[in-house]
Parts: C-alpha cells; sequence; structure tokens
C-alpha cells in the first residue's frame, strides 16, 4: 500500500519536471525566436538603408550606382534583389521594368533564377517564376509556358501570374490552349487572358469555330476581352442547347453591346425556361434603347423570379425615357416589384 | 480512520488531474506543429504578387460586408469609416440598424449623409420586419437598414443577407475594426478555389491600439491587465486550434467579428439562427455538415493574419457575461449536432475536431474546477499534504504558461505584432500571470456557463462599450 503511493507521489514529480520542461522550452523558444528575428530585422534594415540611396539612383540612370549594385556581396544579394523586384507588382511602368532588368541582369540574378527554376523546392521555382515575369524576360517565356505543366499547383499558378506580367505575345496561343485546363486556377487563367486584351480575341474566335464543346469557357473569356467582333459568334451560341452557354453568351453580349439581331435573341432569351438565361438575356438588354418593345418586354419580367427582376429592373434603368417611363408605371405598386421599380427611379434621380 | 483511506483515491485524482494537464498541453503544442505547418504554407503561396491577383482583376465578385449594430453609436462612424477603407473596390457596405435605443442611426446620418431610399429584396432568410432603408449621399457604397430588434445578432445578419446583392458576404461586428486589405486577403482564396465556401480570419485585440480615420496606425498592448489576458487567450485560441483545423479542412468556428460566406451556400443552410446562443460557432458547424453531407468539394479555410480588430471588454462583468455566454453556446452547438461527434461520416469534425471541442472544451472546465476543489478540500482537512497540492497546481500554471508561450511564439511568426522595446518582458509576465489565476477564473465561468445551459438560465449580457482611441 505504502510503496504503491509512494509510487504515485514519484510519478507525479515526474509530471511536474515534465510541465517544467515544457514551459521552459517554450519561454525560450519564444524568447530565441524573437531575438533571432530582431537581429535579423536590425542587419536587413542596415541594408536597405545602405542600398535605398543607391537603387534610386540606379534607377534613374546613374551608372556608378549600377556598378556597386553589380558588384554586391552574395550575402546581401537576394535583399538587393527584393528591394528591386517587389515594386514592380505595382508599379508596371515599361521604362522602369526595362531599368531594373539592366540592374538586375548585371548583378548576374538572371541565372540564379534560372537555377530556381530546376530546384526541387516548389517555392523557389514560383519565386523564380514570378520575377522572370516581373522583369519581362522574354527569353524565359519557354520556360514559363512549360511550367504550366508542373507537377505542383502552386508552381503552376506562378507560371500564370509569369505570363500575366510578361505580356508576351509569343504566349497568347499557349494561354487561350490552357483556357479549357482544370488543372490551373480559373481565376488566373482568365486573369492572364485579360493581360493579353483583345489581341487574344482572335485566337478564341478561331478555337471556338472547330471546339463546340468548350463553348461556355470561350463565352466567359470574351466576358472579359470581347468585342464587337466576338457579337456574331455570341449571337449564335446563343441559341446552343445548353443553358449555361445560353447565359454565359448573353453575359458576353452584355460586354460587348448588342446590334439589331444580337437584341432580338436577347429579348427572345426572356422567353427561357431557364431562369438565369432570362436574367442574363435582361443584362444584355443593358442600355439597349434602339427597339421598341425592348422596356415592355423587360417589364413583364419585374414579376419574374429575383434573380431575372433584378436584371430586368436594372437594365431598364438604362434605357432612357422608355425605361423611365416603364419604372414609373410600375412605381405605383405596392409590392415587391413596385418597390424595384421605385428603387430604380431613386438611383437615377438621387446617385447619378 | 476516514482520512488515511481516502488517501489514494485522492492522489489517483491527483495524478488524473496532472494527466489532463499534461494530455491537454501535448494536444495543443501539437496542434501549434501542425499550425506552423498551415502558416508557412500560407507565407509561401500568399505572397504579394498572388494577392495582387485581387486587386488588378477586372471583375472581381461584389462583397456585401453586413455588420449588424445595437447600441453602438460610440463606435459605429470609425467602423464604417474603416469598411469604406478597404482596398477591395468591389464591395458594398450593408449597417443593419438591429432596433437600437441610443443614437446609432443618428450617428450615422449625420456622418454619412443618409436619406430614406427604396430598397427591394428578396427574403430567403427570415428575420424581424423592417422599418426603412437608408442610402448615403456621400458614400454610394453604404446602405443602411433600420429594423425591428429582433432579440439576436442572427436575425440582424439574416436581414443583411437577404439585402445584400454580393455573391459574397463579409459578416462583421458593428465594432469590427477591419485591416485596408482584409477583403482582398480574404477574397483570395475564393479566386484560387472554386470549392471554398468560407474564410475565417484572426481578430486582433484593439485596446490599447491607436485607429485614426478607420485605420489602425498605432499597435500596442493595452494597459489594463485584463484586456492583456485576453490578447494571449486570444492567440491561443486563433492559432492553435482554429489554424490546426484548417490545416485539416476542419473549421468548425469563423468567428462572428470576421467571416466572408458564399452567399448561396449560406442561404442553403439557412442563415444564422436566431435561436442560436453561440450563433457563429453553429453556422460553421451547419456549413461543415451541409457540404460534407452533399459529398462534394469544399473548403473552409482561415487566414492566420490579423484581418479584424475588436474591443475586449476591460471590467470584470462584462467578460463574464460574455465567457458564460460563449459557454452556453458551446453546450447548445454540441447537443444540436452531437450527431456529429465521432461520426466517420463527417471526416476529420466528427471524428477528431468535435470530440476534442466536447471532452476538452466542453467537460475541460468541470473536471479542471472539481479537481481543484477536491485536492483544496483533501489538504484542508489533511488527507493529502500540501506539498502534493502544490504540485498538481504548479502542473496546472506549468502546462498552461508552456501553450500559452507556444501561442506567443506563433503569433510571432505570424504577425509580429507586439514588437516594441519591452514588450517581450510584459508579454512573459501576462502569460505567467495569466496562468496564476485568471485562467482559473475562465473555468470557473465556464462551470457557470455549463451550469446555465443545464439550467436554462442566463442572458446576453451588456458589454460596456467605449470610443476607440485616438477617434
Amino acid at each position: 500500500m505504502m510503496s504503491g503511493l509512494a509510487d504515485l507521489d514519484r510519478l507525479l514529480q515526474l509530471m511536474l519536471w515534465i510541465s517544467v520542461a515544457m514551459a521552459v522550452l517554450a519561454m525560450c523558444a519564444t524568447v530565441v525566436e524573437r531575438s533571432a528575428f530582431a537581429l535579423l530585422a536590425a542587419r536587413r534594415h542596415r541594408i536597405e538603408h545602405h542600398y535605398e540611396p543607391v537603387i534610386r539612383r540606379a534607377l534613374a540612370g546613374d551608372d556608378g550606382a549600377e556598378r556597386v549594385l553589380a558588384v554586391t556581396p552574395p550575402t546581401r544579394r537576394l535583399i538587393v534583389a527584393s528591394m528591386l523586384i517587389t515594386p514592380l507588382i505595382d508599379d508596371r511602368d515599361p521604362q522602369r521594368i526595362a531599368r531594373t532588368r539592366s540592374i538586375v541582369e548585371r548583378m548576374l540574378l538572371v541565372p540564379l533564377a534560372e537555377r530556381y527554376l530546376q530546384s526541387w523546392r516548389w517555392w523557389r521555382r514560383a519565386l523564380a517564376l514570378r520575377v522572370l515575369g516581373l522583369l519581362q524576360i522574354r527569353e524565359q517565356t519557354p520556360a514559363l509556358i512549360a511550367a504550366l505543366d508542373d507537377a505542383d499547383a502552386d508552381v503552376r499558378a506562378a507560371a500564370l501570374d509569369a505570363l500575366t506580367d510578361i505580356r508576351d505575345p509569343a504566349a497568347l496561343q499557349s494561354i487561350v490552349v490552357r483556357l479549357h485546363d482544370s488543372s490551373l486556377q480559373p481565376a488566373r487563367r482568365l486573369a492572364a487572358l485579360t493581360a493579353c486584351g483583345q489581341d487574344i480575341e482572335r485566337f478564341l474566335l478561331e478555337l471556338a469555330c472547330v471546339d463546340r464543346v468548350n463553348r461556355l469557357n470561350y463565352a466567359r473569356a470574351l466576358r472579359l476581352c470581347g468585342s464587337e467582333r466576338a457579337r456574331a459568334a455570341l449571337s449564335e451560341w446563343v441559341q446552343d442547347p445548353r443553358p449555361e452557354v445560353q447565359a454565359a453568351s448573353f453575359e458576353a453580349l452584355a460586354h460587348v453591346g448588342l446590334d439589331e439581331t444580337s437584341a432580338a435573341l436577347a429579348i427572345d432569351g426572356l422567353n427561357s425556361d431557364v431562369p438565369m438565361v432570362r436574367a442574363m438575356a435582361a443584362h444584355a438588354l443593358h442600355g439597349w434603347t434602339t427597339s421598341g418593345d425592348a422596356a415592355v418586354r423587360l417589364a413583364e419580367h419585374l414579376d419574374d423570379v429575383w434573380i431575372v427582376a433584378v436584371r430586368a429592373a436594372h437594365s431598364l434603368q438604362t434605357m432612357g425615357p422608355q425605361g423611365l417611363a416603364t419604372l414609373q408605371q410600375h412605381a405605383s405598386r405596392t409590392d415587391l416589384p413596385g418597390v424595384l421599380a421605385r428603387q430604380m427611379l431613386w438611383e437615377i434621380t438621387a446617385l447619378c | 480512520m476516514l482520512i488515511p483511506a481516502a488517501r489514494p483515491a485522492v492522489l489517483i485524482l491527483d495524478l488524473l488531474m496532472a494527466l489532463y494537464f499534461i494530455v491537454w498541453s501535448v494536444s495543443q503544442i501539437a496542434m501549434g506543429l501542425f499550425a506552423v505547418a498551415h502558416v508557412r504554407l500560407h507565407q509561401l503561396r500568399n505572397t504579394r504578387r498572388a494577392r495582387a491577383l485581387v486587386v488588378r482583376m477586372t471583375s472581381p465578385p461584389l462583397v456585401s460586408v453586413v455588420a449588424p449594430a445595437y447600441n453602438e453609436q460610440l463606435t459605429i462612424e470609425e467602423s464604417v469609416r474603416a469598411m469604406l477603407a478597404l482596398d477591395y473596390e468591389s464591395s458594398e457596405i450593408v449597417i443593419v440598424n438591429d432596433g437600437s435605443t441610443d443614437d446609432t442611426l443618428a450617428v450615422l446620418t449625420a456622418a454619412f449623409r443618409l436619406v430614406p431610399a427604396p430598397l427591394a429584396f428578396a427574403q430567403p432568410l427570415r428575420a424581424a420586419p423592417v422599418r426603412g432603408a437608408y442610402r448615403s449621399m456621400s458614400e454610394p457604397a453604404l446602405l443602411v437598414i433600420d429594423k425591428e430588434n429582433g432579440r439576436s445578432k442572427a436575425d440582424a445578419v439574416n436581414a443583411g443577407i437577404n439585402a445584400a446583392s454580393g455573391a459574397l458576404v463579409l459578416v462583421i461586428d458593428a465594432d469590427t475594426i477591419l485591416e485596408r486589405d482584409a477583403l482582398s486577403r480574404a477574397v483570395l482564396p475564393f479566386l484560387e478555389d472554386s470549392t471554398t465556401v468560407a474564410v475565417g480570419g484572426t481578430i486582433g485585440i484593439a485596446n490599447g491600439c491607436r485607429i485614426q480615420a478607420g485605420r489602425m496606425t498605432d499597435i500596442s498592448l493595452p494597459k489594463s491587465w485584463l484586456a492583456r489576458f485576453q490578447i494571449v487567450e486570444y492567440m491561443r485560441g486563433f492559432l492553435l486550434f482554429r489554424l490546426a483545423c484548417a490545416s485539416g479542412n476542419a473549421v468548425v468556428l469563423i468567428s462572428g467579428a470576421f467571416g466572408l460566406f458564399r452567399r448561396d451556400v449560406m442561404i442553403a443552410v439557412g442563415g444564422y439562427d436566431p435561436t442560436a446562443i453561440g450563433e457563429d460557432m453553429d453556422v460553421t458547424v451547419r456549413i461543415q455538415r451541409y457540404c460534407r453531407e452533399l459529398r462534394r468539394p469544399f473548403r473552409i479555410t482561415f487566414d492566420p493574419n490579423p484581418l479584424a480588430w475588436t474591443q475586449a471588454p476591460e471590467d470584470w462583468r462584462s467578460l463574464e457575461g460574455q465567457r458564460c455566454r460563449w459557454r452556453r453556446g458551446l453546450h447548445q452547438v454540441l447537443w444540436r449536432h452531437r450527431g456529429m461527434i465521432a461520426n466517420p461520416r463527417f471526416g476529420l469534425v466528427g471524428l477528431a475536431v468535435l470530440p476534442h471541442v466536447a471532452f476538452i472544451e466542453g467537460m475541460g472546465p468541470l473536471f479542471e474546477m472539481m479537481g481543484y476543489a477536491v485536492v483544496t478540500a483533501a489538504a484542508v482537512f489533511g488527507v493529502v499534504d500540501w506539498r502534493s497540492w502544490g504540485v498538481l497546481m504548479a502542473i496546472a500554471v506549468l502546462c498552461g504558461t508552456a501553450v500559452t508561450f507556444v501561442a506567443v511564439l506563433m503569433s510571432d511568426v505570424v504577425t509580429r505584432k507586439y514588437m516594441r522595446r519591452g514588450d517581450l518582458a510584459l508579454l512573459i509576465a501576462v502569460v505567467i500571470l495569466e496562468n496564476c489565476g485568471y485562467r482559473q477564473l475562465n473555468a470557473w465561468w465556464g462551470l457557470v456557463g455549463t451550469f446555465q445551459s443545464l439550467t436554462g438560465k442566463g442572458g446576453w449580457g451588456v458589454m460596456k462599450r467605449k470610443a476607440f482611441e485616438g477617434t
């Protein structure tokens, strides 16, 4: 009995020492980490303080400053590179990019980025891709395109970011071809497309002619970068049997604008059985004032399901005197469409 | 005679208590390891260039910021200015005045030139009647819904979600101060992964910080010890358990002070439940349940960076009310979703997270207080000596201290918030003192809250508000 109690007591003592060890270790880890960070931060601050005026002069074209940067000791090179390259994320001035590229090349950082591209660590590959893109080193475009097939999703995302930044016409086709690649992030795919501007529209339309299966993706892309050139194709796609393609095509038509034919199709689209198609058809009629009965037809949909009613009301708001008159007719109603009409009228007078 | 007979039983209880503290702290430190992995991955992925995607997008998703306000006249103007100063352009601000009895509406009207305006919206979620809508003549993105008091935050949020036009809704408290890049950071997971349904963020404590024009301009530790204790407590809560859950897509609590949700998912689960005491945990668990029952890929993620700041109570009464309410909320959620606990159908949430919440968070205070009481009584009556009592108390304090230091370490790695000269010494003192009384008091409030859950007593409680510093 007594020895059992003594054992329990000893166990309790052991637990006390375990707790002491855990508490002391955790406190030491906190203190050491803070101290290490403070030292590194102070070092970084010193380097930044030293190189900031040099970088400013080098970017202004001072060859002497550029020579100083070129011989930056290897231990400081990455911090200086970060000071040079990070501002390019927000500042895409071509002159600044060109100056920075020239400095970075003299600092022999491009070979380092190329080495990083081969690294087994995904974050190094991603870093290298982003740097090459931000600096617009177009000799590396093939490497950027190849990285779209990297095994790691984050590297593929970085490759898309880089292709967005590099704006190399040679990459256009590769970006369009990847439009349906589900291994790439949709938002980044679209960002890369948008960065290419309307140059990409031609490729999209050519591919869409032979690839009916993926019309949905083409329509979504044209919603961002389409122009009047895409109107005929989109007018054809709104008659596709798939409702999601119809809806996306109407949405893209809202972006590129209507003509008589497409407006008639949008008015027909208001009769669809699918609410999202009716909503997007109503949205496509945004600002359309040419044909007479669009406002009347939209007004009928103020009583439709909510997503259609809202789109119809917003389109009526942009239809000039016809839309205004239609909204005024409904404004006296006491139900939800009446409130919606009054809201649109209020916005026209108060906010515009 | 009785005393020697009871001694082994008390010693065994003593030992079990010590074991509980050690297992608890080891499990928390293990969570810290998962959290570190999650944070490191987050830092490698969320580079400045990656985040630039949100700002550069030609048509980013519209986000409706929904903030329910009940008697918030002291802080509402500053909070709304912070919402309007967000770096994410595609947003609307929906303030729901939940039948305030103070001058909340008048303050908003004067500050933002509000005028009554017709507003049409469908009402997929049930909420108390709306008395009117107001639009700002100076800030087109601002919308104020004035409604009858629905007796719960959930009711007001539901009204706000009904009126929201965005595909995403950010639910915050009216006294939440948002970081300028909070939305662009929180929206990014939705853009990167279309299966994302909700994103939570770490909440910082605004007490002691300076806020100007709705922006946090100076972060420092507050003067009040009570607020300081809550700072390290928040670090423990947000940076260990929730981040560990996030690493396994098993988040069960997105704080009511900051949560970004897909509006259609929120509507599909029926919005916030006005009868729920812990409405934020309840809705998060329901989203987990809904998505897992559908068996479709989904992601609920958590940003370790402080995206929002909130005031912590600085008086004991408010704090007690808040903690008892949280405890009642926890028990209610666990009871409502008891079918998920230990149920393999709900994956990691069912098999690990909810059992942990039920037994460590839910039963912990009960076990802890009972142990303290029995061992103290045994020492008083001479059943065990005071040395054994002291050893147990030391283990309790040391284990708590170890876990809190790990949380402070995590906070340093993620945010580098309190890095002034002298902050480290102060934080060490706060960590040690927090475990010498405050944590035990919290366990007591947990017990009171548990008792209130069983008896059906207890209300929402009132928190004393004060204006933000520097306003």
